[in-house]
């Protein structure tokens, strides 16, 4: 669960970008970087990649005061996707908050989706997270390329599944705030359950969304 | 040992950052590029770097952020704003690059104990999954010694009924040919004793009648002695007759052994059939000497327990080095038959005491004996539920003693 320090009046939250190797996981924290335009936003920091490859993680920073005065901060992180990093993809996912799950729309990548889905699920168990609260989101990246899955049939596939589907194309940007947003949709009530957000910081779920992706002032989304 | 980590994603603070600077150098460098005195104050002011003296109350303080957070100040009494901006920045990256390198290093350590710790798991699963297959192979081997067991005994009935059975025809058939001549071999012998007393009736007058030529032949064949001779051994025929009768009888008694039907019987009388049998191979050695008890009649199988009894008989005899005893002494003792055959033979070695009963264990010549005869004893005797005990003292002779339950009635 989040982390909050009443000394220094901040709450951290940890969002994970999921999902099997090359389905671009690292590229919607890129394009996050670019499109949102939250108070407070970091460098992306990439700790290391080989030929391209996240080895570790790589973390964007953003966060937004309250009207309270408070700072919360997002710590968005990615997984290695690649089979072998098992324990990486662990470590970063113990503590979540919240999960986006970057599926690969190419119709040769549907055993790796499921595998990796399955991984996401077996791991949430093995570091404590409760996998049927756990706020998660499906994206269903490369929508640009051809030879990919219809949205018929993923959305027929994933019907019998709670989570909210995206459709995006990281490289391009397209559905890449969506699924933050719908992330951050799904997060929110919990948050206000445990540290009454809305009562006594003065961020109802709109307000939390808005800051934390830079729309304050009514500017259109 | 244990390497604890606090985890890549703590909050690190601003002496964290700076970890891995020489703070002498730094504030050098520092103090160069600014062309004025510098110093780095953590953001609640309770650590400053290389414990640099505080500079001038109109000193300039520049925010040093780490992670979107003002984890630091720069203070300097430098005035060229662009250089006190760019050293703001340079520490920033270095604090970037010290995080880098923190979050690396702690994700290593993690990474490497999740590793060592799924190394451990698996190689205590394979321990288990080791000893499990230990297990059932200690098992294998155990029950595979136990089918070993069965077939040898199995193996050790079936040649000693191949035994039996072989013995038992050919005594059968002998006994059958042997029955009829002796029969009326006895029956002439009697015949022969009544002939001979007519001839002794009609002696008197031969010698009396005066005739001399006569009573010259007479004299001179020793007629007198002839039928003074001829009744007793005509008498000693009949005896032996009678024995080779007895003999025939016995053997008929052990040919039955091949039927293995239970009978109800006087287990003294097997006794004494096998000391017939035998008799001929005790008598040049040993004096038999018998003291049986009286013993309630027994369902058994009383050829098998006889092959028993002469087994024993005729090992007691091979033991005596020059002519001894054996003593057979049967009777009940808390509640079972106990029947023994002490020897004053040779005795038996302590040290292959404990093998006697081993299969084909002999200390016979080569193909004087099977080293079957107590295997086959013993196991006879535990078919009835019994058991066999043996005490011996080298030199100075043996005992077998056979324990068999009572009959439940």
């Amino acid at each position: 669960m989040a982390d909050i320090d009443e000394a220094k009046r901040s709450l951290t939250i940890k969002l994970v970008y999921y999902g099997p190797a090359m389905s671009g996981k690292t590229t919607n924290l890129m394009r996050l970087h670019d499109l949102l335009s939250p108070d407070l936003k970091g460098e992306i920091m990439t700790l290391e990649t080989q030929n391209d490859r996240t080895l570790f993680f790589d973390l964007l920073p953003l966060g937004f005061r309250t009207p309270s005065g408070w700072l919360v901060k997002f710590k968005l992180y990615t997984v290695p996707g690649q089979v072998v990093h098992d324990a990486t993809r662990k470590a970063v996912l113990s503590r979540a908050d919240g999960v986006v799950f970057v599926a690969d729309s190419q119709r040769s990548q549907g055993i790796n989706n499921s595998e990796s889905f399955q991984n996401l699920e077996d791991n949430a168990r093995r570091v404590g997270l409760d996998f049927g609260t756990l706020p998660i989101v499906v994206q269903f990246n490369k929508r640009d390329l051809p030879n990919v899955l219809s949205e018929e049939e993923i959305h027929g596939r994933w019907s019998a599944a709670p989570w909210p589907l995206v459709m995006a194309s990281a490289l391009t940007g397209t559905g890449v705030r969506e699924t933050f947003v719908k992330l951050l949709e799904a997060v929110y009530p919990l948050l206000d359950r445990n540290f009454s957000l809305s009562e006594k910081h003065g961020t109802d779920a709109k307000a939390f969304i808005d800051a934390a992706v830079g729309e304050q002032l009514g500017n259109p989304r | 040992m244990e390497i604890h980590a606090r985890g890549y994603d703590s909050t690190l603070s601003l002496r964290e950052l700076l970890s891995g600077i020489p703070p002498d150098r730094l504030s050098a460098a520092l103090t160069v590029l600014l062309g004025g005195p510098a110093r780095i104050v953590s953001a609640d002011g309770a650590w400053v770097m290389g414990d640099a003296p505080p500079l001038a109350e109109n000193a300039r303080r520049l925010p040093l952020v780490h992670d979107l957070e003002t984890a630091g100040y720069l203070e300097t009494a430098a005035a060229d704003e662009a250089r006190v901006r760019a050293a703001a920045n340079l520490l920033e990256l270095f604090m970037r690059s010290g995080a880098r390198y923190f979050m690396a290093s702690e994700m290593h350590i993690e990474v490497v104990k999740a590793d060592y710790e799924e190394l451990q798991r698996r190689h205590a699963a394979l321990a288990e999954s080791e000893a499990r297959y230990r297990a059932l192979a200690e098992n294998l081997e155990e029950r595979v010694r136990e089918q070993v067991n069965t077939i040898a005994s199995a193996h050790r009935q079936l040649y000693q009924a191949e035994k039996l059975a072989s013995v038992g025809q050919l005594a059968a058939g002998v006994a059958h040919e042997i029955n009829n001549p002796i029969g009326f071999i006895r029956s002439n012998l009697g015949t022969a004793q009544s002939y001979v007393e007519k001839f002794r009736s009609v002696a008197g007058q031969v010698k009396s009648g005066g005739n001399a030529a006569l009573l010259g032949a007479w004299q001179a064949a020793d007629l007198d002695f002839v039928l003074e001779d001829f009744p007793s051994l005509l008498q000693e025929s009949v005896d032996g007759a009678d024995r080779v009768a007895r003999i025939v009888s016995d053997l008929k008694g052990f040919s039955n052994v091949d039927q293995a039907e239970e009978e109800v019987v006087d287990l003294n009388d097997c006794i004494r059939s096998a000391c017939n049998v035998a008799a001929h191979q005790i008598n040049s050695r040993a004096d038999l000497k018998l003291a049986l008890g009286e013993l309630p009649p027994l369902r058994c199988k009383a050829g098998h327990l006889s092959q028993v009894f002469l087994n024993l008989l005729l090992n007691a005899a091979q033991a005596m080095k020059e002519r001894g005893e054996i003593r057979i002494r049967s009777g009940v003792e808390d509640g079972q038959i106990v029947i023994r055959f002490s020897d004053s033979g040779c005795g038996i070695p302590p040290e292959i005491l404990p093998r006697i009963f081993d299969p084909f264990f002999t200390t016979r010549d080569v193909g004087s004996g099977t080293g079957l005869g107590l295997t086959v004893s013993r196991d006879i005797v535990v078919s009835h539920g019994g058991h066999i005990e043996v005490e011996s003292k080298a030199g100075a002779g043996t005992t077998f003693t056979i324990y068999l339950p009572l009959d439940k009635a």
